[in-house]
């Protein structure tokens, strides 16, 4: 079964008081550990599929299923629920709490969720993507690379089977991005599923599926082609 | 131009873009600024603009002529064989109860004959009618109107002959023989008024030694000279609310400067000079100031209503008889009030905008740095907490300077300014210890409210320092005020130790001593119930230029009976034992404070014109009055004033005796006449009912101030949600629930009320302490024992805690309602 499966998913915003498509007639599978590159041009609706399927967002028409549930099917507490147990996110601006220190940012979905051994499981997770050393540290003492390492170990904390990931590169320089990007590429050999939007080409290279999108449709769906 | 629009995208926009928040601050600036304003008006019109009620008719005298416990005819007679073209008017003064409207007015005798009333007959035979009155155009009655008058023990109905002219207020007049007759005053006046040209010096020598001849119009400045300590007290703690409203415009202006370092960097880069940054916030906060200053005119408009009745009593009460002024809003007034605001505003906005321009064109600090930076200075802040402290602590060892306590505040100020720096230390230690358990015990919510306190700490410094600065006040007045009536209620115990206490029904005041007629006790005390009776008599008198109060009472049965502590701890039955037919006295405290007087000393004093010296023999502990006592013996007056009429009756019965059997046979003995019996409970509960009257305008006014404080922490937790909202959209991405984002902000207010109720509770005693032992020892001459008052205390605090907590219920629910989506990819 797929972990996340797009159904012709249709998402108008309403601007204006007019509808105004996003995507159109969208259909996606998503394997368990699967690691899938979304491309095109800026405006397509990359961003906004990944909030669809995130269960932060609704289609307009069609179905959005994670790990087999339907997410328009959920009230609110449903979704918070599996937004908890099955989907961490990663930004472009790595959104640390600069307030809480390392160790507190990746414990944070563990304690909203009332998870026993928050610290413990922070700490693995920081050991995880090389961070541990840093645990006590506040995000503005951190490199932008490092932030975003910590942010990946946020969002795996509570060992979600999908992790969503808008432009997880696009504020870092190329040789960080890389080291960043085989994290990924790890993460999904080791079974979680992960879908990109990316405009880097390279990016698109080490993952398994490149899905371009263009003006809101699919346009292919395959595996990425070596430079 | 350039910088009106400047102004215009730096400030208007976004202050419109935040129409609660502002609407907040408004309101608080207005709060603060009518409260003032209102204060400042029942002042005025209740103790301000202090015309005795007894300058009805008066016209445009020069001189006044008085003396303690009457004038004896003789002077009189003697003023008019002085060859000068004098016009004299003598008058005798007293109250009068209209019986159907239970209001107290005026009652003077004055000679008709020459002062020719408008209306009603004019011959000397319908004058000297023992029912003719003539009434105060005020009052509203019409020639051939019955009235029923209560004067002293007895009512009567009397007839109104005539309506008196403009600026007779509320007066009843009477001519000055049956007025003479009915107040029982044996040929004595009250005052003479003398129009014309003449020396001081020579109707000095004329009236004798003995009587005071001065300016007209003296007696009332005293009068206002001795309200004018009680007036700046009730305005300095009119300005609390001012004070707690400046905590908040600082915070305001803070935000706005934070939010827009980004913006005001940009605009720095493109050629704005710092002084039109600078500019741009004052301005900002002169806007604030402006439209709560208009605002707050409106409101202390209506709110002085209000207060003019519960200022009023108090003056009743504590000090002198007089009638409040219509509440008059002048110019004036309203120019006070929005300079007030603007000034309060721009004061309270200058660290922060000076902040705005010191921003680098290149902005490149992130907030988490600069509060980082703001935390490593918490503990020279509390460096300079301890030296202020210490500071306070020498301010309050100083002496009153003309009779104000101006040191006493200033220690007070300095006290506040202390806590203030203090407050940053006590938020990181408590912060710093609590994150951790607090998150362990309550979970995510918790560790985020407590490190996101401490992460903005310079907003959460500002919002505890202003709570708890009000916390403060209120803990403080409410222990002051707690200690007092607990002291009055010991202090009654003691003092008050006869079963049954008898008075006339006309209403006595600080400076009214309604009396009894003199048979009334002889009759009671021959009752077989009775084991004594206490005749006391008040007159009142002026020593050295300030009201004060003369009384008399029988020492012999004082010293059987009533215990009365002295403060120099000696035994009361020795001192009373040498007061009988000698010029020996006792003086109370606030007597002995103003007057700078103490045990051993002599005082000088006129009693119906003849000049007597007395002997302190000690100080006694008092509450009943402000303007201070001058206690002798009965044997004593009398050879003075030889006039036996009482002011009141203290009846103590024989053991054998039962109250109720006392009760009824001393109200059989009075029947017929107008004359109050109380028991000693109901006379206590009376005597503490008077006592909270008194300081409900000092409760009326703490309450504005906390809830000035609550709407800041309101306004606050509004700014706190929508400078957060990425972080609260991003909780939200996290799994975080929507309860969970409500308790996140309900958290935080709960640990701004916690901080803040800790921290003003320590500032409120060490205030309370200030208040008791030197503010209201040097203001008003009085010990106060301190107490806890625990249980008023402790729903004080309950009530704000709630109250904060509630205030952070709408904010609470827009974190909840924002789109996740929108606010974390915003940027
Ligand atoms: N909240 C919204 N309201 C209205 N229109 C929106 C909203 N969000 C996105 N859109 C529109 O939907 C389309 C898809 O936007 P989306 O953010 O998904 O693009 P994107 O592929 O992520 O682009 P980029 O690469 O620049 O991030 C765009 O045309 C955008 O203008
Ligand atoms: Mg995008």
């Amino acid at each position: 079964m797929p972990i996340l499966s797009l159904q012709r998913v249709r998402k108008d915003y309403i601007t204006d008081g007019d509808p105004v498509p996003a995507l159109r007639e969208v259909s996606l599978d998503v394997a368990p550990g699967e690691f899938v590159a979304l491309m095109g041009p800026s405006g397509c609706g990359k961003s906004t599929l990944l909030n669809l399927a995130g269960a932060m967002d609704f289609p307009t028409s069609g179905a959005v299923l994670i790990d087999g549930v339907d997410t328009s099917a959920l009230n609110d507490a449903g979704l918070t629920r599996l937004r908890r147990e099955k989907i961490g996110f990663i930004f472009q601006s790595f959104q640390l709490l600069p307030a809480l220190s390392v160790a507190e940012n990746v414990e944070l979905p563990l304690m909203l969720a009332g998870r026993p051994e928050a610290r413990q499981t922070a700490l693995d997770r920081l050991r995880q993507v090389e961070m541990e050393a840093f645990a006590a540290r506040l995000p503005y003492q951190l490199s932008g690379g490092q932030m975003q390492r910590v942010a990946i170990a946020r969002a795996l904390a509570p060992a979600p089977k999908l992790l969503l990931a808008d432009e997880p590169t696009g504020n870092l320089d190329s040789s960080t991005g890389e080291t960043i990007l085989q994290l990924l590429r790890r993460i999904a050999r080791q079974g979680t599923a992960i879908v990109m939007a990316t405009h880097s080409a390279e990016a698109a290279n080490i993952t398994d599926t490149v899905v371009r999108l263009r003006d809101g449709r699919v346009e292919a769906i395959a595996a990425p082609c070596p430079a | 131009m350039p910088r009106l629009i400047l102004f215009h995208r730096l400030i208007l926009r976004p202050l419109r873009r935040e129409p609660a928040r502002t609407l907040l601050t408004v309101a608080a600036v207005a709060l603060g600024v009518a409260v003032v304003l209102a204060i400042e008006l029942a002042g005025s019109a209740a103790a301000g603009s202090f015309r005795s009620s007894m300058e009805t008719l008066a016209g445009a005298a020069d001189y006044e002529v008085t003396t303690a416990g009457g004038i004896p005819a003789g002077v009189l007679t003697r003023l008019a064989l002085l060859q000068e073209p004098l016009k004299l008017d003598p008058r005798i003064e007293d109250y009068a109860v209209i019986a159907d409207r239970r209001r107290t007015v005026p009652f003077l005798g004055v000679d008709l004959l020459a002062h020719r009333p408008p209306e009603g007959p004019s011959d000397s035979a319908s004058f000297s009618r023992q029912d003719s009155i003539w009434t105060g155009a005020d009052l509203g009655y019409r020639t051939g109107d019955r009235v029923r008058l209560l004067i002293n023990d007895h009512a009567n109905e009397y007839t109104v002959r005539g309506v008196l002219g403009e600026r007779s207020g509320e007066a009843i007049v009477m001519d000055l023989a049956p007025a003479t007759r009915i107040l029982g005053r044996a040929g004595r006046l009250d005052r003479i008024l003398i129009t014309g040209p003449a020396p001081l010096d020579l109707l000095q020598r004329a009236a004798g030694p003995g009587i005071t001849v001065a300016a007209y119009g003296s007696r009332t400045a005293e009068n206002r000279r001795m309200l004018a300590a009680f007036r700046w007290n009730l305005r300095v703690l009119s300005y609390i609310a001012l004070v707690v409203g400046a905590f908040l415009i600082y915070n305001t202006i803070s935000v706005s400067v934070v939010r827009r370092r980004a913006e005001i960097g940009i605009v720095r880069a493109l050629g704005a000079p710092r002084p039109a940054i600078l500019a741009a916030f004052l301005g900002e906060a002169a806007a604030l100031g402006l439209a709560g200053g208009l605002a707050g005119i409106l409101l202390g408009r209506a709110m002085a209503q209000g207060a003019v009745g519960l200022v009023a009593a108090t003056v009743g009460s504590l000090y002198v008889s007089s009638t409040p002024a219509p509440i008059e809003l002048t110019l004036a007034t309203s120019l006070l009030g929005v300079a007030l605001g603007v000034a309060v505003s721009v004061i309270s906005a200058l660290a922060p905008a000076w902040e705005a321009a010191q921003v680098p064109p290149v902005e490149a600090m992130s907030r988490g740095r600069r509060d980082h930076q703001v935390r490593v200075h918490s503990l020279r802040d509390l460096a300079f907490a301890a030296v202020l402290a210490l500071a306070a602590w020498i301010a309050s060892r100083q002496p009153a300077i003309d009779g104000k306590p101006l040191y006493g505040y200033l220690a007070a100020v300095t006290l506040i300014a202390a806590s203030a720096l203090a407050i940053p230390a006590l938020i990181s230690g408590l912060t710093i210890a609590g994150a951790a358990p607090l998150g362990r015990l309550f979970g995510a919510e918790a560790l985020l409210a407590v490190r996101s306190l401490a992460g903005s700490m310079r907003r959460t410094a500002v919002l505890v320092g202003a709570l708890s600065t009000a916390i403060a006040m209120m803990a403080a007045v409410g222990i002051m005020v707690g200690s007092f009536r607990q002291t009055v209620l010991l202090w009654m115990q003691d003092r008050l130790q006869a079963d049954l206490y008898l008075r006339p029904a006309s209403p006595a005041g600080a400076d009214r001593h309604p009396t009894l007629a003199p048979e009334v006790a002889d009759r009671i005390e021959a009752l077989p119930e009775i084991a004594a009776v206490d005749r006391f008599r008040a007159y009142e008198i002026t020593y050295q230029g300030m009201p004060a109060t003369l009384g008399a009472g029988d020492a012999r049965i004082v010293a059987r009976y009533g215990a009365r502590p002295f403060l120099s701890g000696a035994n009361p039955r020795s001192i009373f034992a040498a007061m009988p037919g000698r010029d020996n006295v006792i003086v109370s405290e606030p007597f002995a404070n103003k007057h700078h007087v103490r045990a051993g000393d002599t005082i000088g004093i006129a009693l119906a014109g003849r000049p007597v010296r007395l002997n302190i023999l000690d100080v006694y502990y008092d509450y009943s009055n402000e303007r201070g006592y001058i206690i002798m013996d009965r044997s004593t007056l009398l050879k003075y004033l030889p006039d036996p009429a009482v002011s009141n009756l203290a009846v103590y019965l024989k053991p054998a005796a039962s109250l109720e059997s006392g009760r009824a046979a001393v109200e059989r003995a009075v029947a017929g006449r107008k004359v109050v019996v109380l028991t000693n409970r109901s006379l206590r509960e009376e005597a503490i009912a008077i006592f909270d009257r008194t300081f409900s305008i000092t409760y009326a006014l703490e309450a504005v101030a906390v809830f000035v404080a609550i709407m800041g922490v309101a306004g606050a937790l509004l700014a706190l949600v929508i400078d957060r909202r990425r972080e609260f959209g991003l909780l939200r991405f996290l799994g975080g629930a929507t309860a969970q984002l409500r308790r996140v902000i309900l958290f935080e207010a709960a640990l701004l009320g916690l901080l803040a109720n800790v921290a003003g509770l320590i500032l409120g005693v060490l205030l309370s302490l200030l208040l008791i032992y030197v503010i209201n020892k040097q203001s008003f001459g009085w010990t106060i024992q301190f107490h806890w008052p625990i249980a008023v205390l402790l729903g004080a605090i309950t009530l704000v805690y709630a109250a904060t907590v509630i205030a952070a219920i709408y904010p609470a629910r827009i974190a909840a309602k924002l789109n996740p989506i929108e606010v974390v990819h915003e940027e």
